[in-house]
């Protein structure tokens, strides 16, 4: 372990680029007070997948690095709908999925919103609709907010969850 | 002789049942009147997955099969539809009354099931795991899947080979360059167009660029659910890292649209640079873990494929080779020459998994520096000709297998056979002497994708 702590005083705290930094503080600090006021400090985020190629789940799990960290502002991914306050929703909406991304959402207490993430819920992405897909997700759940990308890099993940924020 | 994959396509007066094996392959031709084969499962456990697909996918009848439950379609799926079949052209379907899925269970005195999923508790993909416990003790495991099936066989029916490629490469976004390059050998067939070195080598850096990222998020991960979260960050640092520099090399973070024939730049000094720091952090990685007796506590003797299973259940990648199979795509001219040396575990068990993950890891960072190289070749395509065409490739989880049959110009069937198609159906070999807290720690050891498994 002491080999650890020499490497972690060592390393310090890693920062972005520069020009990303700042730009990231701006949305950082913005985030961090909207929650605070609209959220008492702490907004849970219960991801589904309801069809990806799992690079937007990879995404949603860079959040969670230490360039980003996205705990820090109050954001948490947690394990159970029961204790959501947003459905963060990613991929095409499969025809197996619907039913179970719906229980999902009925298990979330209200007050209660969605944003979806990604070109797939909104059939943007390459895939076409078929028999497998019930996209695109508006027509079974209302969602409030979207983030756009194929997939959304996590700043513009964390972009887009500002952009939430400011609209509730 | 390995089984490989088992599929079936339809022609104008029969359906054509495929056996593809290590060596050589199989055709059977059946009536569609009455369709009907024998199970292959009795020899070939993996099979029976291949063949409730064909069941539900086209309707053919597995006359001697043990289990003949669908696969594919769940509880709501309308009976008697067979999308795969020429004669099924609908958009949409209808949900039917639900049907209750019959689980594989233990019974007897004291012995309960716990139902997990389709969704979990992490970021993580949608599939079910139906466990029998006796207290703490796992007796069984059945894995169930196919929640994010989005019908991408039937999807790229009638398309060009070009007009695929945006759905190919976004099958399973973690194997997406894998992916690519099995379609590019088979363009390149249709195409009957050799590689040019230059640009082999450049793909190649990719595919190992990809392994670095996935191999790296998963040593983090590892570690994580054993309870040891240091590794996590650590590694998910490098992962960024390591992800950053394939946005760097193709412009996007997950590498979509990069196996192409043309051939952009790179700066080669930056990237040598990157890779002797990547190598320094990972031999400090490796010290640092190798030397925390409670990880490894968690990590041996936990989720143990012995090599007979392994062999027996056909399993290939990471999975294979932790239990001392000698499977890899990448034992050949090109990847030796540049330094491949297969990495190889006998314990079969979680460690084993991370060990060949570690290995792996230092071996692709050593062919990056072979692979790279300024170049500017560029490749002219060609007229597409019709024909059945196969080519396999190592993704960051294992064999990857596809096949595309072209016809007047567009794609007559599209199969493709994830690394995860196989190991899932070993995965419930693992769990027979763990508790089920040590489930996901198992799980994640074998990191299989769901969406390339679903399709
Ligand atoms: S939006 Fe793109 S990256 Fe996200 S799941 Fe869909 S295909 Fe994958």
């Amino acid at each position: 372990m002491i080999k650890f702590w020499n490497k972690r005083v060592k390393l310090g705290v890693i920062t972005e680029k520069p020009e990303l930094e700042e730009s990231l503080k701006k949305i950082r600090k913005e985030i961090k007070e909207s929650v605070k006021k609209k959220f008492a400090g702490s907004l849970a985020i219960r991801m589904v997948d309801s069809g990806s190629c799992n690079a937007c789940e990879a995404e949603c799990n860079a959040l969670s690095n230490p360039y980003f960290d996205l705990e820090r502002l109050g954001i948490y991914f947690v394990a159970s709908p029961r204790h959501a306050d947003v459905m963060l929703l990613s991929g095409v909406m499969t025809f197996n999925m619907t039913p179970h991304v719906k229980e999902a959402y009925a298990q979330i207490p209200a007050p209660k919103w969605i944003i979806s993430i990604g070109d797939c819920p909104m059939m943007q992405a390459p895939f076409e609709k078929n028999y497998a897909i019930n996209a695109p997700v508006t027509e079974h759940l209302e969602v409030t907010h979207h983030i756009a990308g194929c997939p959304p890099n996590p700043v513009e993940i964390m972009e887009g969850i500002l952009e939430f924020l400011r609209k509730i | 002789m390995r089984f490989i994959a088992r599929f079936c396509k339809e022609k104008c007066d029969c359906f054509e049942i495929v056996s593809i094996y290590e060596e050589h392959i199989e055709k059977e031709e059946i009536s569609k009147e009455s369709p009907r084969i024998k199970t292959l499962a009795k020899k070939e456990p993996s099979a029976i997955w291949f063949e409730r697909k064909m069941q539900d996918d086209f309707g053919i009848i597995i006359e001697d099969a043990f289990d003949k439950r669908p696969l594919v379609h769940q509880e709501r799926f309308p009976k008697e539809i067979h999308p795969l079949r020429k004669e099924f052209q609908e958009s949409s379907l209808q949900e039917a009354p639900y049907l209750q899925y019959k689980y594989e269970e233990i019974d007897g005195d004291g012995v309960f099931q716990v139902a997990v999923g389709p969704i979990h508790a992490g970021i993580i993909e949608p599939g079910h795991f139906q466990f029998s416990q006796a207290g703490e003790e796992m007796l069984h495991l059945e894995v169930r899947h196919f929640y994010k099936n989005r019908g991408i066989e039937k999807m790229l029916e009638g398309k060009t080979l070009q007009d695929a490629k945006p759905i190919i490469e976004r099958i399973s976004g973690n194997e997406s360059i894998a992916y690519q390059i099995c379609y590019r050998d088979i363009y390149l067939q249709a195409t009957k167009q050799k590689l040019p070195l230059a640009l082999q080598k450049r793909h190649a850096l990719l595919l190992e660029l990809e392994r670095v990222i996935h191999h790296l998020t998963d040593i983090g991960f590892i570690p994580n659910d054993a309870g040891f979260g240091a590794a996590l960050s650590f590694a998910s640092k490098l992962s960024e890292d390591a992800r950053r520099k394939m946005n760097e090399l193709t412009g996007h973070r997950f590498g979509f649209g990069a196996v192409s024939f043309e051939n952009s730049f790179i700066d080669t000094v930056s990237f040598h640079e990157w890779l002797d720091e990547l190598e320094k952090s990972v031999e400090f990685f490796e010290d640092w873990i190798i030397d925390i007796p409670s990880l490894w506590d968690r990590f041996d003797t936990t989720g143990i494929l012995p090599l007979k299973k392994a062999v027996k259940y056909a399993s290939v990648g990471v999975v294979a080779r932790a239990s001392g199979v000698a499977t890899d795509r990448r034992i050949n001219p090109f990847y030796l020459e540049h330094g491949f040396v297969m990495a190889s575990e006998v314990s079969g068990d979680v460690a084993g998994r991370f060990k060949v993950r570690l290995q792996e890891l230092k071996n692709s960072i050593l062919m990056m520096r072979n692979f790279l190289e300024e170049d500017d070749t560029k490749l002219e395509v060609t007229d597409i000709c019709d024909g059945e065409y196969q080519s396999f490739c190592e993704s960051s989880i294992g064999e990857l297998f596809m096949a595309i049959d072209i016809k007047d110009g567009v794609i007559e069937r599209f199969f493709v056979r994830d690394p995860s198609f196989m190991n899932w159906q070993a995965v419930h070999i693992m769990m027979r002497n763990d508790i089920i807290a040590d489930f996901p720690l198992i799980n994640k050891s074998c990191d299989l994708s769901y969406a390339g498994n679903d399709l």
